[in-house]
């Protein structure tokens, strides 16, 4: 079901893509045909739900919330009001806080409540979300997004397509929130689009150049489009009024209206106004007092109301623009409520007596949860996106400066031996007691250049063959067993990996098959710190378990692990760039500049296959272990949980879940 | 008297002095910076960065200067302005996140430095008294084996246990509802029960030492020939334990004490961890971990700043405590 479930994902993506490039052909009220699907979700289906719903109602607690008054007024106009239906979705009952905890982690607690304009559904297509639809035109230059009538903020203050343009043309034109104009939002000569209102729930981004791929990058990259004008306008007036000062009296006072202002917006004292800015405009939601479209917004009252610290709580959206099937604003549930933990270890014991709802485990915990929750758990299997199981993905840092090992990792007969000297079925069925079969870092049935021939290659036991392999890099066997350079001095593999990650268990047992066949390995972990020092001072020679592993949903959508230079995190290409790369490696760096550039959906997906094929050629990074799906242990009396998904960061995590549209049945 | 706390006061500049300028260069000793593990975690979780991203969040910190131009800027700001810096993982004053946890922190370690010392001397006094009895047994098996097992293991161990009896977990000093609702009366109990199994992990780790070092003492000191004096004058055994050995034994005891001061200001940091306790452990390991460095150094510093306090109020305790010393420092 999964598999099937990735294939329709990339399929759909794919024809989104075609849809796409037909456009050119297409006439301009009409828009494309992924656009059209886009539109026709908010415009059509739900709108003919709505027709069917002949009541709207609320939740109780929103009057505790002290807002009173028809639900009606608080929701867009009936024909754009969401409502979500999902074959999966049972009508829900109000009430209930979702309990979790939290390590501090500020993107975890943002992804599960995030909107964005356009948002991907958990088979890979895109829905219209905040915006209802768009338009564009036929060489893709002008892009005509609309908003629902009659949205507003959790403030209770009209959303409107002044919001939108506000906050490209004042925001990220003058990078205030310090991430300024992201690339979906820039043709590919380098100019950034022009974003203008039409009307208050009309607006367009227009291009010098043909961006094909717009709506996607907007989901992917900038997933929020807007801030709260009314709000954050004389913030924004001091932030600009500072950045271009040009005496120091004049900055000094801006400075501290810029200060002044972000304290009565959010109470909180900010130490220089790029850190307010920032804060404020990229992070909102974890500051009181900043109204958002969310579901939930973070809570007003003190003690509750500090994502620093031991307790916080996310209080229900009274101004939610979304309906289920019944007519009932969401969301079902009060409250998110999050409490501080140390390490999410101590997240699994709450979840075995019910003090946390949910949260990911590991395959191992599974079993401890069956045995010893002292209250009923479900648990929810999701596809992941990685290439083979990250868990024992193995990777060479391509851009060691070692020569003798830059040499070595380069060789493809290298990585070949060091893939074929370990029995994938022995080692899957104890790494993973079971669960999992032996596999190879490759893409997994169904997506974009999955091929048996790849997922196979480099996968049967041969440690003679290892053996000669390495011969054939130029080792040779020393007198101690294990195999040197030519030049004498010793090869010894130093693999590091992050602490309490569970790779030092995988080591253990790899090192059984690398010393059987001559290779001398030694292991370390690190606390993940100094990993992510490491990694970026490129220090790592080779890493089980890596803190970023190879493989996505989609090397077109992301492809930082797949891709040398698009990331500083990702320890197989270290700090390759189009300069220091040669073939290959410079092949594939070339080829995803030629993707940006391109814009035929057809032409875009023969690049990315072409990628994709250096990959399979060279195999850079290898894994032992089939890619191994994410779990979701989720407290039984937590309803509407989706029982398939991705977890990706495209789709955002656990956003996929759509936490507003859970409910609580003891 | 006056003139020895008068040097050692004056001592204790330079000693802080230097012990400031290890700490900073020991913090920022690993590769990196705050900047570095921000962005890392920030891209771990999907988020990008570019260089020039990297450069600005440098250079705002005010991480682009070599750690010493930072040192210094750090303690003129101590210094002139009585200000700690500023912790970028918190985005508050320094000063401001160590206050926010001192009181409780404070509560936690005196209640355990009181349950310490309240439990081991009357235990260690007793086993000193029936050397070899079936109690002095029990009570140097039970101690040994708690200075034997890592508190962090006791820790898991006793939550496992209380979990499995009571099919609750009790991390932290807290429950939801309590920080939901802030403390009420009804929730005493519970806070209460919470606060036993840290008392009992956090404490009996250091009571087991104390139990040993007073047994010893006190055996020593019984075999002293003033015992032997006082016993044949008929001074009853009361006395002569209390009075006299008690008062000889518990000097190793009260220079020991020395360190309390500095453990107490920051609590137990790996037991904290298991815990889950809001304690200031946990934050200081948080802060060395991101290099959030001005965190980190303050809460190091004013650990060491305590220690060398506690060291001379130990000092003083001493000679008030064993003539002794006051005639060997007038001699």
């Amino acid at each position: 079901m999964k598999k099937l479930i990735a294939l329709l994902l990339v399929l759909v993506m794919l024809l989104s893509f075609a849809a796409c490039s037909g456009t050119s052909g297409g006439n301009e009220t009409e828009g494309t045909d992924a656009e059209t699907e886009a539109s026709s979700s908010s415009d059509e289906t739900e709108g003919t739900v709505a027709e069917e719903i002949s009541s709207y109602s609320e939740a109780p607690y929103i009057t505790e919330l002290g807002i009173y008054g028809d639900v009606t007024d608080r929701l867009p106009v009936e024909e754009d009001i969401k409502v979500e239906n999902a074959d999966y979705l049972e009508i829900g009952t109000y009430g209930g806080e979702l309990k979790t905890s939290t390590s501090s982690s500020s993107w975890a607690t943002g992804k599960i409540i995030e909107e964005g304009l356009f948002l991907f559904n958990s088979d890979g297509t895109l829905e219209a979300n905040v915006a209802k639809g768009y338009d564009v035109n036929d060489d893709a230059t002008v892009y005509t997004i609309y908003l629902r009538e009659g949205m507003k903020w959790s403030d209770g203050e009209d959303f409107t397509a002044e919001d939108c343009v506000w906050y490209y043309n004042y925001v990220l034109l003058n990078n205030v929130d310090s991430k300024g104009v992201r690339d979906c939002n820039t043709s590919t000569d380098g100019t950034y689009a022009v974003v203008e209102k039409v009307d208050d729930y009309t607006f367009t981004v227009t291009f010098s150049e043909s961006k094909y791929s717009f709506i996607e990058d907007l989901a992917v990259e900038l997933k929020w489009y807007w801030a709260p004008k009314h709000i954050f306008e004389d913030f924004v007036n001091y932030v600009i009024e500072y950045n271009n000062a040009t005496d120091d009296t004049a900055k000094a006072e801006a400075e501290s209206k810029a200060l002044a202002e972000a304290e009565a917006i959010c109470g909180v004292t900010f130490s220089d106004v790029a850190k307010a800015g920032k804060e404020l405009l990229y992070y909102f939601w974890n500051y009181s007092g900043v109204p958002t479209l969310n579901s939930y917004v973070l809570s007003t009252e003190s003690g509750k109301n500090d994502v620093s610290g031991d307790y916080y709580e996310y209080v229900r959206n009274p101004y939610y623009w979304k309906v289920d099937a019944a007519g009932q604003q969401l969301p079902y549930m009060d409250k998110i409520i999050y409490t501080t933990i140390q390490n999410t270890d101590q997240s699994l014991l709450l979840l075995l007596d019910g003090t946390v709802d949910y949260q990911i485990v590991s395959m191992d915990a599974i079993s401890t949860i069956q045995t010893e929750a002292s209250v009923g758990i479900n648990i929810y299997e999701w596809s992941g996106s990685s290439w083979g199981d990250t868990g024992t993905q193995i990777m060479w840092n391509l851009s060691i400066e070692d020569e003798h090992l830059n040499a070595l990792f380069n060789n493809s007969a290298f990585r070949q031996a060091m893939s074929i000297c370990v029995d994938r079925d022995e080692f899957a069925s104890i790494y993973s007691e079971g669960w999992l079969s032996g596999g190879q870092a490759t893409p997994s049935e169904g997506m974009l250049g999955y091929s048996e021939e790849w997922a196979t290659k480099w996968t049967e036991y041969d440690p003679d063959y290892a053996k000669e392999l390495l011969e054939s890099c130029g080792l040779v066997m020393g007198s101690d067993g294990y195999y040197d350079f030519e030049d004498g001095t010793d090869f010894v593999l130093n693999i590091v990996s992050v602490a309490d990650s569970g790779a030092a268990d995988t080591y253990a047992l790899l090192k059984l098959y690398y010393d059987a066949v001559g290779i001398k390995t030694t292991f370390r972990d690190y606390d993940r710190s100094n990993i992510d020092n490491m990694m970026l001072a490129n220090e790592i020679e080779c890493t089980l378990y890596p803190v970023t592993g190879i493989g996505d949903v989609s090397i077109i959508l992301k492809p930082n692990s797949m891709v040398p230079g698009t990331a500083t995190n990702v320890v197989w290409y270290g700090n390759m760039t189009a300069e220091t790369a040669t073939g290959d490696l410079l092949e594939l760096i070339n080829l995803k500049a030629q993707l940006d550039v391109t814009a035929d959906a057809d032409e875009r997906t023969e690049i990315a296959l072409q990628m994709l094929a250096l990959h399979e050629e060279n195999m850079w990074v290898i894994a032992y272990v089939e890619a191994s799906p994410t779990y979701f242990a989720v407290n039984e009396r937590i309803h509407n949980f989706p029982e398939e998904g991705v977890y990706s960061d495209i789709y955002r995590d656990t956003g996929l879940a759509h936490c507003w549209c859970w409910y609580i049945e003891e | 008297m006056k003139k020895y706390i008068g040097k050692r006061l004056l001592l204790f500049i330079p000693t802080i002095l230097i012990i400031s300028i290890v700490i900073f260069f020991i913090i920022q000793l690993p590769p990196g910076d705050y900047v570095t593990s921000y962005v890392a975690a920030r891209i771990a979780e999907g988020e990008t960065f570019t260089e020039a991203d990297i450069a600005y969040l440098r250079q705002s910190f005010g991480l682009d200067d070599p750690w010493y131009v930072q040192y210094f800027n750090w303690m003129k700001d101590i210094i002139t302005e009585g200000d700690f810096g500023y912790s970028f993982e918190y985005g508050r004053d320094v000063w401001d996140v160590i206050m926010d946890r001192l009181w409780l922190t404070l509560g936690v370690s005196f209640t355990i430095f009181i349950f310490q010392y309240g439990v081991s001397l009357p235990i260690g006094i007793y086993c000193a008294n029936h050397q070899y009895s079936a109690g002095d047994y029990i009570w140097s098996f039970i101690g040994f084996l708690g200075t034997a097992t890592p508190n962090f293991l006791l820790a898991i161990l006793v939550m496992y246990w209380v979990y499995s009896a009571t099919g609750s977990v009790y991390l932290g000093l807290f429950s939801t509802e309590m920080m939901q609702n802030g403390m009420r009366w009804e929730y005493v109990p519970e806070f209460l029960g919470r606060c036993l199994i840290p008392l009992f992990v956090i404490g009996t780790s250091g009571t087991c030492g104390i139990i040993r070092t007073v047994r010893a003492q006190m055996l020593d000191e019984q075999t002293r020939q003033y015992t032997l004096t006082a016993r044949a004058k008929g001074c009853s055994e009361k006395t002569i334990t209390y009075k006299y050995c008690l008062r000889s034994a518990l000097n190793p005891v009260v220079s020991g004490m020395s360190h309390s001061l500095s453990s107490i200001f920051s609590g137990s940091t790996v037991s904290a961890i298991v815990m889950n306790l809001q304690i200031q452990g946990p934050v200081l390991l948080a802060a060395l971990k991101s290099q959030d460095m001005y965190l980190a150094g303050t809460i190091v510093m004013v650990q060491a700043v305590l220690v060398v306090i506690g060291t001379l109020l130990s000092d003083i305790a001493l000679a008030w405590l064993d003539p002794r010393i006051r005639f060997s420092e007038r001699g």
